[in-house]
């Protein structure tokens, strides 16, 4: 291979690169459409969005594909040896936050640095999956798993709780997404799974006897039912005490939790399960998202044709909601095509973790597959009302230099561990 | 980690993706296919408003062309419904609430009263300059917010015209269920008189227009996706006279009673003055409940239309009927004589009195009617049958509504056998009744606009037509139908009224130049002091005019009421051109 060529070409699934590719112009296209000029004298109300934000994500798909590249052709036995530093100076970052960022809609996410502004939680992201790409590697070489899960746990948990605090819960819940990711990939024993599913439906259950029917019975009901599982099943006793731990912990956190949350993101909730009480506050954006959706059909309104997006009932239309457009615009067809091209990367990034030999690659590569299924699913479900509203991107399609960067360097790092896969 | 678990995790974490990825799919299938055409309808109504343009309402005229009810234009400030939040006020409507200084807990009661099937919601009805002006000005802070206009109803002669023309008023539920499709909540419809009548004409077709907006509600595209052309409300113009009417108002003054001209060429009413009356600008739209309860409650009853809703009894009126009965009937003849009057005539064992103590003494049938001697029409009543008096007083209108505009005009009440049978009991009565009916008491009522026509009717012959109150657009009419009554014996009513006025009771609504003929009348009244009474028409030998004056608890006919169509009738001949028309009387002041 020649010098020149090997700087510009990545190496590795061809595949993967073709879907990056498709999304990165897909994502332009639909950027195009949005940031057209919006029929009718109403800029007092909406001043539509800018074409500089297609230009601008034209600059940064080209960035992207650098550091795609890059990132495929760094020999990763240099990254596992350096993980260490990403993460520190990503800390640095995310710590300078709340210090000098400016506030931009009520929280501080940014560092701006001239005419670029950064979102050190999208760097914090990426630097978490390496580095517990390396814990757990050297866990597994050393024999040492608990020690190994342990401590990534602790460096998950400090980036992701500076992070809700700045606040963006739904940032923070991705490092807790890829964490889970790559200790299931790690080995956990089949009893944890169970116990951690348990606790999820015990915290759901909970904030649903809590907050949506005000009545204690529903979680009490749910406990009564794993106190008479446990008693009847043949486990140890350690593990029925952690099994029951882990639901009455669960349970009792979530109030705290919820607490702890803001107003807007409790109305969010809230908007979640009750969308009619909502309909013109905390649930507008997914009323309006679903029904920018649902007038698509099965082709769409036509490229450059939506009436929602345009006439501005489409919030965040660009950023988090872009998939709204794609729904609108493209119809039912459009927005599967896109959804399959997410779908093809990631089962072949899991079927790359799963044929790499080397424990470093085969984590990096499970922590991106995390990543990248973790911010798709919960994103498309938010636009169709699956989920309550958070601030999640639909990594390559949202406009955002940051989320584009990172990913495209994310795809990078799994071409790179699939060249390996293949070579074995 | 041996490879067979690596296999298994595989497997597993594969599954949970293809799962997961299909839940997603489906749920996109569901929304774009599935649901496609809810959402569609949603996004549809997403970007249409519609917007109703009111018609603005016809206007009156009077006959001579003088605009006696106009519009006038005025802005409420409305809110969108989704502004009261289930939690309270949103921002936009809290900041008004502020701006404006409003009590916030009665306005949110307010608003919420609305019904449901309002939106906007009226925030401030007939709102002032300024306020309208804080409203446009901040509209940027303020959206969804609006001024609408609409106009209100104004009459330009207040109570002059108070009951013939009627009032408007916000329409009620009931109106809303029939015609369901011409109104909405808070719009207008005429609530009595010529505006009642008239309100498919008046009122004219809304117009409708859907409008492009955004999502605070502003228009945006650049003309409406759907219009319906509004259709003005047709002018009306009514046969009511201004000059006459103001020439009664003054007459009338402040005593109570109520007076009504036809022309008895045409029916057409001339003038109509039922006094006291109310002020249609207050009424239905701005009034407060206070007021209206002032106004229902009055003792003098200023909302009652005196003209065609109250009923008298006619009295001596009556007496122009009961001779034609019995002339018509053989019982008598036009020269004939009774008994002489000694003040009053015994009948079974009870005494029923003349008017006159003293008495009349000798009277020829002429006399008896120019005189109104009681004791000669008792005589005269009881040769008659009842049901004989009774079909000559429906061959007059009475018993009957005259008009066909009015909904609420009274039929008044002709007593005959079958009434007397029903209300009295088959044996409950006798012969008897008649010495009360023939002179125009006991159960025999009529109104006001009855007897205007019975003077009309013996001026023609019959021929006038059925009152009207409206000229153009032309109302329905019905055929008049000629009196059962010989000419001769008609004739001789005329002139013994014309005598009447000429040098009997009637003697006050003497004029110069035109001969009147006429008859007086004092009506008993059980609650109070005896009502007047005065009917005529002029000129007596080829009738124009014919008016009909009831003065409540005012006494004699001829003392009270004569004057008063003395002096409407020296202004239909011009014999008054001294008096001035008037300035119309002032418009109250907006009310914000």
């Amino acid at each position: 291979m020649g010098g020149l060529r090997d700087l510009l070409t990545p190496r590795g699934d061809r595949i993967i690169l073709l879907c990056w590719a498709l999304l990165c112009l897909t994502s332009l296209a639909v950027l195009w459409s949005v940031t057209e000029p919006i029929i009718g004298p109403y800029e007092d109300v909406d001043p539509g969005v800018p074409k500089s934000v297609f230009w601008r994500q034209l600059i940064w798909a080209i960035a992207g594909y650098c550091g795609l590249v890059a990132a495929s052709r760094i020999p990763l036995r240099h990254i596992d040896n350096l993980a260490a530093v990403p993460w520190l100076i990503s800390l640095v970052l995310l710590l300078l936050v709340p210090v000098v960022g400016p506030v931009i809609s009520g929280a501080r996410r940014w560092l701006v640095f001239g005419p670029v502004s950064l979102q050190p939680a999208e760097m914090a992201k990426v630097s978490c999956i390496i580095l517990n790409a390396s814990l757990l590697a050297r866990g597994v070489d050393s024999q040492r798993k608990s020690l190994a899960t342990g401590a990534s746990l602790v460096l998950t948990a400090i980036p992701a709780v500076l992070v809700m605090e700045q606040p963006d819960l739904g940032t923070s819940l991705v490092f807790w997404a890829t964490w889970v990711g790559m200790i299931f990939w790690f080995g956990m024993p089949g009893i944890f799974l169970l116990v951690a599913a348990t606790g999820v439906c015990s915290a759901v259950i909970m904030f649903y006897s809590e907050a949506v029917a005000h009545q204690a019975w529903p979680w009490g009901a749910y406990l009564l039912v794993i106190l008479a599982t446990l008693y009847y099943v043949r486990w140890s006793i350690p593990a029925k005490v952690s099994m029951l731990a882990a639901n009455v912990i669960a349970g009792i956190a979530i109030p705290i939790f919820w607490a702890q949350l803001k107003g807007y993101q409790q109305d969010r909730v809230m908007a979640f399960f009750k969308p009619a009480e909502h309909a013109f506050s905390a649930g507008y954006q997914t009323l309006q998202s679903k029904v920018a959706i649902g007038s698509g059909g099965l082709f769409g309104t036509h490229y450059l044709k939506g009436t929602q997006k345009g006439l501005a009932f489409l919030p965040e239309r660009q950023t988090d909601f872009i998939f709204s457009v794609v729904g609108e615009e493209l119809g039912f067809i459009g927005a599967v095509a896109v959804v399959g091209l997410y779908f093809v990367m990631i089962l072949r990034g899991v079927d790359h973790a799963a044929a790499v030999r080397k424990p470093f690659s085969r984590f990096l590569a499970m922590g991106i597959v995390a990543y990248l299924t973790f911010h798709v699913v919960v994103n498309v479900s938010i636009t169709t009302g699956l989920m309550p509203v958070t601030g999640i991107p639909l990594p390559l399609m949202s406009y955002g230099g940051s989320n584009l960067l990172v990913t495209s360097a994310m795809l990078g790092l799994l071409l790179n561990v699939s060249s390996k896969s293949f070579d074995v | 980690m041996d490879d067979r678990d690596l296999t298994v995790r595989h497997a597993l974490l594969r599954t949970i993706i293809i799962v997961a990825f299909a839940i997603l799919v489906v749920n996109l299938f569901q929304l774009t296919v599935i649901r496609h055409s809810f959402y569609q309808d949603q996004a549809l109504e997403n970007r249409q408003d519609r917007f109703r343009v009111r018609a603005p309402r016809g206007r009156i005229y009077d006959r001579d062309g003088n605009l006696l009810a106009a519009n006038l234009y005025i802005a409420d400030i409305t809110v969108p419904r989704r502004c009261l939040t289930p939690a309270g006020p949103d921002s936009t409507l809290t900041r008004l609430i502020e701006w404006f200084g409003l009590d916030r807990w009665e306005t949110l009661e307010r608003l919420q009263q609305q019904p449901a099937r309002r939106d906007p919601l009226v925030l401030v009805a007939d709102a002032s300059p300024a306020r309208i002006f804080t409203v446009e000005e901040r509209g940027r802070d303020l959206p969804g917010v609006k001024v609408v206009t609409r106009s209100r109803r104004q009459y330009l002669f207040g109570t002059l015209f108070a009951h013939s023309l009627g009032y408007l008023g916000e329409v009620s539920p009931s109106d809303l269920d029939s015609t369901s499709t011409a109104y909405v909540q808070g719009d207008h419809i005429g609530k009595m008189g010529v505006e009642a009548a008239m309100e498919p004409v008046l009122r004219g077709v809304a117009g409708i227009k859907l409008e492009e907006v955004n999502a605070s509600g502003r228009i945006v595209g650049r003309k409406p996706v759907w219009v319906r052309d509004v259709v003005p409300g047709t002018d009306v113009h009514v046969t009511m006279s201004l000059r006459l009417q103001q020439k009664l108002a003054v007459a009338m003054g402040d005593r109570p009673g109520c007076a009504v001209a036809l022309d008895v060429r045409t029916g057409e009413v001339l003038a109509a003055y039922s006094n006291p009356a109310f002020d249609p600008n207050m009424l239905g739209i701005s009034i407060s409940t206070k007021q209206w309860n002032e106004l229902i409650s009055d003792p003098d009853k200023p909302l009652f239309n005196r003209i065609t809703q109250a009923t008298y009894p006619p009295a001596s009126l009556f007496k122009t009927v009961t001779s034609l009965a019995g002339l018509a009937g053989g019982h008598i003849g036009t020269a004939s004589s009774l008994e002489p009057c000694g003040g009053g005539w015994t009948y079974g064992n009870r005494y029923f009195r003349c008017w006159k103590k003293g008495g009349h003494g000798w009277l020829d049938h002429t006399g008896a009617m120019m005189n109104s001697c009681d004791t000669f029409y008792y005589q005269l009543g009881m040769r008659m049958q009842v049901d004989e008096l009774a079909a000559a007083a429906r061959a007059f209108g009475l018993g009957s509504r005259v008009t066909t505009e009015f909904a609420d005009e009274v039929k008044g009440n002709v007593p005959d056998t079958a009434w007397y049978d029903r209300h009295l009991g088959k044996k409950g009565w006798s012969r008897g009744v008649l010495m009360n009916t023939s002179i125009g008491q006991g159960e025999l009522l009529v109104t006001p606009i009855q007897m205007a026509v019975v003077a009309g009717r013996l001026a023609t012959g019959g021929t006038m037509p059925d009152p009207v109150f409206v000229r153009t657009p032309a109302p329905v009419r019905r055929q008049p139908r000629p009196l059962p009554f010989r000419p001769e014996h008609l004739a001789w009513v005329r002139e013994a009224m014309r005598r009447t006025v000429a040098e009997g009771t009637g003697r006050a609504a003497r004029l110069k130049t035109v001969e009147v003929a006429g008859k007086t009348g004092t009506a008993q009244n059980p609650h109070g002091d005896d009502h007047a009474w005065f009917m005529c028409f002029a000129p007596a030998e080829s009738p124009e005019i014919a008016v009909a004056v009831i003065m409540e608890n005012a006494g004699h006919g001829g003392s009270e009421a004569a004057p008063i169509a003395g002096a409407l009738l020296s202004t239909y001949f011009h014999e008054d051109e001294a008096d001035s028309v008037g300035v119309p009387v002032e418009i109250p002041e907006e009310v914000d």
